[in-house]
């Protein structure tokens, strides 16, 4: 095996990682906001993506424009997704397979529609910072992919500030982790449980965009980027949503060196495998502790 | 159509067992669906054995896959279970498509025989809906003896309280793992016929989206009534046969459905209508 | 006297909190053992490690002479070691009878191939089941009210099936988690007397409970305080201990 293959494919280990890291954060920021599992997360990025893609081919509009109406257009989703949809099934008092169906139904429907209305054919928007790429010891590296790594790591930071010292991300928490006692110091929860769907299809909705130069928009797409994205998020500990970086990371470099070896075409096998071994054995994440037995 | 109907009922009725009786998500049911339908196709046109070796190859491969998955993945509950079952979907989807030795990847496999019985050749759709149908019969009576039994019992208290279960001395992981185990042998049943039925098999029919239309006839019927179970699937066949101009609008008809059922009809048709009588009944 | 449960020296801590502390007692075969202790003494996690539901750090549950530390659940149930729990669990969408009948699952043994079948046995064994559940119906006043789906009973008597559902299952040592609360004075005076009868036909029963009234029915009890048993004997001895009496109402 040469140095530069290996190197590329490090390269591009770590920018699908950082796609990954994005998309399990989504689903970090919902799960920890709500408790439940989104299965549409990557629905957010391929409608974020779709709405990036119109903005810049049919109106011609720059694409810093596109990036915000990409981003504003997943957490539009999110926020009516659990106003017209979660909230009412909450109310039913359901159990976590009714969540889960709900959120896959949602993911199936945007899909279908995308189908119906759009086609199967596949897109993708221009990389932002051009088409050109660095060289970095013979290696290439997509300017775009670069974008990708400033721009995640800016959000998770960011989130991270929300969440420690914003009023209102302190409030997101507190509702999540005890309802009524949140109640009873006036936050509104259901508003709460709203915003963290919007901020989860917010980063949705990004991930979408950065995505899109590197993988096509398809409306297939979702689905498998929720699974991985949410292979990142618990592989990095669910309720540690800067975790999702580090299990994002660790799968993307995985299968990148993964396809090395083997076909390109088991790539997703292994994901896959990889999920399902993760949450048998580290439930809690590579960083987490204790176990789930017992109950 | 009506064969269909009851093709995709044998499948479905393993989802919905494992969803009402044992309230287990199960997404990998077209795994199971794929592997009974491309035993039958590799056996009968491959080495040309007749029908049976396909139905027993394929029940047997999914009963020893479902096992030995089950067995890990069945210790995973609630989201993770699901996720689980959905990435076990994914990764038949990939497999069925580059295993191409075995499944004819995108080609597919054609010319499987139609299935004959007592030397009365199953041709026309009308001969196939009368051999399908007892089937489906069958396994509609086997599913409502076990339901009244000791295990029968077993699992519906493991659904509503595990931990009371396991007091009763029920061991819950070795149970869900024989009823996934049973599931994934009605999903290759299912399978097989369907190959029989349309003579062509190729990836297209095994994907993530065939798991979600089983899971759907479990949901929308109402997986905790039999009954249920074959108004679930009558509905997912027959409407999109009466769809067909629409195209590609159907999946989003399903899905709008599933949303709805969720939302609206929590223990599906079966379990509406259920209560219905009751009420009748009442008055 | 034999004992039927020995708990020897089991200690467990829960990140790095320690609620049980090297804590033995044992129940004797027969009778009627009570284990009390104010909230937060660690009754509920010695309780779990006891059934199976949790494991200890260090120490061994010794049950009829086994060391069963580490057996499951079911495995447990199997040798007659039968638990309910602090909130009644019955199976809310089966109804009385049939929770009862669930309950009969340890004495009973057709495989899932003869119930699909619907083999003569299963028929047979269902009918059984049936007659059993039908005579504990009887036995635990819970006839008129066999057919109702049990989710749907209020508490006291969701507290009596899970109860009779227990006795079903001819266990030998019975652990009740809290079995008086939500119940009122009448049921609770119900419950005293069927405890009794219950240990007069040879079950033993270890009892957790803060209630005191209830606890009158053991005639050994064990006070849990901090992850410590800091007394024993008979509830006129203990009553008067003034280290209990500090427990239960504070320096």
């Amino acid at each position: 095996m040469n140095g530069t293959l290996l190197l590329q494919s490090v390269i591009v280990g770590i920018t699908n990682g950082f796609v990954y890291a994005l998309v399990g954060l989504g689903i970090a920021v919902v799960f920890r906001g709500t408790r439940i599992i989104n299965a549409m997360q990557g629905e957010f990025s391929l409608v974020g993506g779709l709405v990036a893609f119109v903005v810049v081919e049919s109106l011609g509009w720059p694409l810093a424009v596109a990036t915000v109406a990409g981003v504003l257009a997943g957490g539009v989703l999110g926020f009516a997704m659990e106003w017209l949809l979660v909230r009412p099934t909450r109310r039913r008092g359901a159990g976590e397979e009714s969540y889960l169906l709900l959120t896959l139904g949602v993911a199936f429907a945007i899909s279908a529609a995308v189908l119906y209305f759009i086609g199967r054919d596949t897109r993708s928007l221009p990389g932002i910072g051009g088409e050109g790429s660095a060289v970095l010891f013979d290696a290439a590296v997509r300017y775009h992919a670069m974008w990708l790594v400033i721009l995640s790591s800016a959000v998770m930071l960011l989130l991270r500030l929300f969440y420690d010292r914003t009023r209102i991300g302190l409030s997101m928490m507190a509702a999540s982790i005890d309802e009524d006692g949140a109640a009873t110091i006036g936050i509104d929860v259901p508003l709460m449980r709203s915003l963290s769907f919007l901020l989860g299809g917010l980063v949705g909705g990004l991930a979408g965009v950065l995505v899109s130069p590197l993988i096509t928009i398809h409306y297939e797409m979702g689905l498998l980027l929720t699974l991985k994205g949410f292979a990142a998020a618990i592989l990095g500990g669910l309720l540690n949503p800067f975790g999702a970086v580090i299990g994002g990371l660790t799968l993307g470099l995985i299968e990148s060196l993964a396809v090395l070896t083997v076909s390109s075409g088991y790539k997703d096998v292994i994901a896959m495998t990889l999920l399902i071994v993760i949450m048998i054995f580290l439930p809690n994440g590579m960083l987490g502790r204790g176990s789930r037995k017992g109950g | 159509m009506l064969v269909f109907t009851a093709l995709y009922s044998i499948a479905g009725l393993g989802v919905a067992f494992l969803l009402g009786q044992c309230g287990i998500v199960s997404l990998a049911q077209s795994v199971f669906f794929g592997i009974g339908a491309y035993s039958s196709a590799y056996c009968t046109t491959h080495w040309g054995w007749i029908a049976p070796t396909g139905f027993v190859v394929g029940i047997v491969a999914s009963a020893v896959i479902a096992f030995a998955v089950g067995w890990p993945i069945l210790r995973l509950s609630g989201y993770f279970l699901a996720l689980a079952t959905l990435a076990l979907a994914m990764i038949g989807q990939v497999l069925f498509l580059e295993w191409d030795w075995l499944t004819g990847g995108t080609l597919g496999i054609g010319g499987i025989p139609k299935l004959s019985l007592f030397g009365f050749e199953l041709r026309t759709p009308q001969r196939f809906y009368y051999f399908v149908w007892p089937v489906a019969a069958l396994v509609l009576w086997l599913y409502a003896n076990l339901l009244g039994a000791r295990n029968g019992f077993a699992m519906r208290a493991m659904r509503d309280a595990p931990a009371a279960a396991a007091v009763l001395g029920v061991d819950t992981h070795v149970l869900k793992v024989k009823m996934f185990v049973a599931s994934a042998m009605l999903g290759s049943l299912g399978g097989s016929l369907f190959a029989h039925y349309v003579s062509f098999v190729s990836v297209d029919s095994f994907t993530v989206d065939r798991a979600i239309h089983f899971l759907l006839i479990a949901v929308l019927g109402g997986a905790k009534t039999i009954v249920g179970t074959v108004l679930g699937s009558a509905f997912v066949t027959v409407m999109p046969h009466w769809l067909t101009g629409f195209g590609d609008f159907h999946p989003l008809l399903f899905a709008a459905c599933l949303i709805a059922a969720v939302m609206f009809l929590p223990d599906g048709f079966g379990g509406a209508l259920q209560r219905a009588l009751r009420r009748q009944g009442q008055a | 006297m034999a004992a039927l449960l020995e708990v020897r020296d089991v200690a467990r801590s829960f990140r790095g909190l320690h609620v049980l502390r090297e804590v033995s007692f044992e129940v004797p075969e027969g009778g009627i053992v009570g284990l009390i202790g104010p909230n937060g003494a660690g009754k509920s996690t010695l309780f779990n490690i006891v059934s199976g539901f949790l494991s200890a750090d260090r120490g061994r549950v010794i049950y009829a002479g086994t060391d069963i530390s580490d057996r499951s659940v079911p495995q447990r149930s199997y040798a007659g070691l039968v638990r309910t729990f602090q909130t009644p669990q019955v199976f809310p969408h089966l109804t009385v009878i049939e929770n009862l009948m669930a309950g009969c699952y340890k004495h009973t043994t057709t495989g899932v191939v003869a119930n699909l079948f619907g083999s003569r046995a299963s028929r047979a064994e269902v009918r059984r089941m049936r007659a059993e559940a039908d005579a504990a119906c009887d036995k635990f006043g819970l006839t008129t009210i066999r057919d109702r789906p049990a989710g749907k009973l209020p508490g006291g008597q969701q507290r009596l099936v899970e109860l009779a559902r227990a006795v079903v299952g001819k266990p030998r040592l019975l652990c009740l988690d809290e079995p008086s609360s939500g119940l009122n004075t009448g049921e609770v005076a119900g419950l005293m007397a069927a405890l009794e009868r219950l240990a007069a036909e040879g079950i033993t029963i270890l009892l957790v409970s803060h209630d005191m009234d209830l606890v009158k029915v053991a005639s050994v009890i064990h006070v849990l305080c901090f992850g410590e048993i800091i007394a024993r004997g008979p509830l006129g001895e203990i009553r008067h201990d003034p280290r209990v009496r500090e427990a239960y109402l504070g320096a």
